[in-house]
C-alpha cells in the first residue's frame, strides 16, 4: 500500500550578487574568469581568492581544447523542455569550461567559445567548432 | 588498540516496499544478531544516509529510533555515495579514540520513492549544482560518460570492454540472492541496450536501488570481554577533490581514489596489491568506474584497465577478485548503504561464509574502494583476519 507525501515545490534564490559580472557577461557574449595577483585563476569563477584576496575579472578568449563530451540521452527532470544534448568539456589556456554544443565534436578537436539561450531561455555557454 | 567488524547485515537490494527505516532495521537486527550483542550493548549509533530522493528528509533520528538506538547517539553522516565509508571511518574513530567500546554503523537509502526523471535531476546536483546541472544538466551518468569517453580517446577502452565489467557483475549477483539482479546478461545486451549517456547504456548504469547494510565495530579489549569475532582494520586512506569537474586534473583518473589507496597501502606496508589481497571491492556505480578503479588502486598500469578485465584477472579465479557479491552494478547502489555493504562482503569471505560466491583465502585480507559523487571523495579500507 502507497500514501502519497504532501507535495513541496523546491526552487531556491541563489545570491550571486559577487560575481553577477559572469551573469551579465553571458548576455553580452563573453565569458569570464576570475584571477588573483597571487597567481590563482578561477573557472567556474569567485570572488574569494583562496589565499584571502578579492579576485579581478578575465574575459575567456581564444581556441579551446576539447577533453571531454558526452550526449545526455536519459533527460532528468527540469531538462524535460528540449530533446538530447551534448555536454562538453574544452580546456582555454589554464582553466576548463563547460558547455553544450550542437555538433558533433570529438576530443582533441578546437572550438571557439560564444554563449547563447538555450531553449529553456537561461543564457549560457555553447562551443563551435573552429 | 585495534577495532574490529564483530557483526553485519544486509537487506535484500533492489525495488523494496518498505520504508527507509523499516529496511534500516533489517541490516541492523542481522548485525546485532551476527555479533550476538543486543542494542542495549551498543554505545554510539552512526546513521548514514544521502536521503534526498525519500520522504523524511531529515532522516537520521528517525531511523535511530526505530532501529531502537535512541539515546546512543545518533551521529548523523553524509558523503554522497561514499558516505557508508564516512560513516565507517565515525564509528571507528570514536573506538580508536576510547570515547566507545562497540559502535553501529547504519547506512541506508530508499531511492525508488521518486520517477527516474526526478532521480536523474537529483543525481546530476552531485557536482557543484550552479556551475555544472543548473546550465548544462549534468547526470550522474553523464559525469562517468565522461570520464568513459576520455578514456576511450586516451587510452583505446572500448565498449565492449566496459560491458564485460557488467556481464562480471550480473554472473556475480545472479548467485548473490541479496542482489538487485537476478539474472546473467550477455556482451551482446550491454551493447543493445538503450543510450543513457554516450557512450553508457543502461546496462553499464548502476540500477535505482533501495537497500540498507550494519556493521558492529568493537575495540580489542571488548572483543575480548565479550568473546567476539572479529574482522580487523588495518589501514584506513581518504581523500577528496574538487566539486566542479571542470576543476579537476584530468577525466580519465580519479586522483582522490589514488591518494586514498597510497595512505592505505601505506600504513599497510603494502607494496604490491596483487600479492596481498585475496580479493577486492571496488566502486562500480558505472563499468567505466570499475576500469579506472583497476588503474588507480594499482592492480594494473594506467591505462590497462580494459585489458584487464578481458584477460579475466578480476574474476574468480584471476590475478584479483573484484566485486564477488555483484557490485553496484548488479547487487545494487543504495548510497549510504553501498560502503557499509562493502564490509559486509569483506567480512563474509574472510570469515568464509559467502557459499557459492567464495573466493580461496591466502592473505586473509582484503580491501574496499568507495568512492563519493564523481571522486569527490574516495575512501580505501584494508581489513585482516
Amino acid at each position: 500500500m502507497i500514501v502519497e507525501s504532501r507535495e513541496l515545490k523546491l526552487k531556491n534564490r541563489i545570491p550571486v550578487t559577487r560575481i553577477a559580472k559572469y551573469w551579465e557577461g553571458l548576455k553580452e557574449g563573453k565569458v569570464f574568469k576570475t584571477v588573483c595577483k597571487c597567481g590563482m585563476s578561477y573557472y567556474p569563477p569567485k570572488a574569494d581568492c583562496v589565499c584571502g584576496n578579492q579576485t579581478e575579472w578575465v574575459e575567456i578568449v581564444g581556441e579551446g581544447i576539447v577533453e571531454s563530451f558526452t550526449v545526455v540521452h536519459s533527460i532528468p527532470a527540469c531538462f524535460e523542455w528540449g530533446g538530447v544534448y551534448r555536454i562538453v568539456i574544452a580546456k582555454f589556456e589554464d582553466v576548463r569550461v563547460m558547455g553544450w554544443s550542437e555538433e558533433d565534436v570529438k576530443i582533441g578537436e578546437r572550438v571557439s567559445i560564444l554563449t547563447k539561450k538555450d531553449a529553456s531561455g537561461i543564457w549560457k555557454v555553447w562551443f563551435e567548432k573552429r | 588498540m585495534r577495532v574490529g567488524v564483530v557483526g553485519v547485515g544486509c537487506s535484500k537490494f533492489g525495488v523494496r516496499d518498505v520504508t527507509l527505516q523499516e529496511i534500516a532495521f533489517e541490516a541492523v537486527i542481522e548485525a546485532l544478531k551476527d555479533a550476538n550483542l543486543s542494542q542495549e550493548e551498543i554505545d554510539l549509533s552512526v546513521v548514514g544516509c544521502v536521503g534526498t530522493r525519500s520522504y523524511e528528509l531529515m532522516p537520521t533520528v528517525v531511523i535511530n529510533e526505530y532501529c531502537g538506538f535512541s539515546g546512543k547517539g545518533p551521529l548523523g553522516v553524509e558523503a554522497a555515495c561514499a558516505t557508508g565509508s564516512a560513516a565507517v571511518y565515525t564509528a571507528y574513530s570514536s573506538i580508536k579514540s576510547g570515547i566507545s567500546d562497540i559502535s553501529i554503523v547504519i547506512g541506508v537509502e530508499k531511492m525508488t520513492e521518486v520517477d527516474t526523471a526526478v532521480s536523474a535531476a537529483i543525481g546530476g546536483r552531485a557536482g557543484n549544482y550552479l556551475w555544472e546541472h543548473h546550465f548544462y544538466g549534468t547526470t550522474f551518468p553523464a559525469y562517468y560518460a565522461m570520464h568513459a569517453t576520455a578514456h576511450m580517446a586516451r587510452f583505446g577502452t572500448t565498449e565492449k570492454q566496459m560491458a564485460l565489467v557488467a556481464v562480471k557483475a550480473h554472473r556475480n549477483a545472479a548467485k548473490n540472492p541479496k542482489a538487485h539482479f537476478q539474472k546473467e546478461i550477455t556482451v551482446e545486451e550491454v551493447l543493445s541496450s538503450k543510450v543513457i549517456a554516450y557512450p553508457l547504456k543502461l546496462y553499464d548504469c548502476s540500477p535505482i536501488s533501495d537497500g540498507a547494510s550494519a556493521a558492529v565495530l568493537a575495540s580489542e579489549k571488548a572483543v575480548k570481554d565479550y568473546g567476539l569475532d572479529a574482522v580487523w582494520f588495518e589501514s584506513i586512506g581518504f581523500s577528496s577533490d574538487t566539486s566542479n569537474m571542470t576543476m579537476r586534473e584530468n577525466f580519465f583518473s580519479l586522483r582522490a581514489t589514488r591518494i586514498a589507496a597510497e595512505m592505505a597501502y601505506k600504513g599497510a606496508k603494502i607494496s604490491d596489491p596483487l600479492r596481498s589481497f585475496d580479493f577486492a571491492t571496488v566502486h562500480d556505480c558505472f563499468t567505466i568506474a570499475e576500469i579506472i578503479a583497476y588503474e588507480d588502486l594499482g592492480f594494473c598500469k594506467k591505462g590497462k584497465g580494459g585489458e584487464f578485465i578481458e584477460k579475466g584477472e578480476s574474476d574468480f579465479g584471476g590475478k584479483i577478485p573484484v566485486n564477488t557479491f555483484g557490485g553496484l552494478k548488479a547487487r545494487g547502489h543504495p548510497l549510504a548503504a553501498t560502503g557499509v555493504a562493502m564490509v559486509y562482503e569483506i567480512v563474509k569471505q574472510l570469515r568464509e561464509e559467502a557459499g557459492k560466491l567464495q573466493v580461496d583465502l591466502k592473505h586473509y585480507r582484503a580491501l574496499t574502494h568507495n568512492i563519493g559523487g564523481t571522486g569527490h571523495f574516495s575512501w580505501v579500507f584494508i581489513f585482516g583476519r
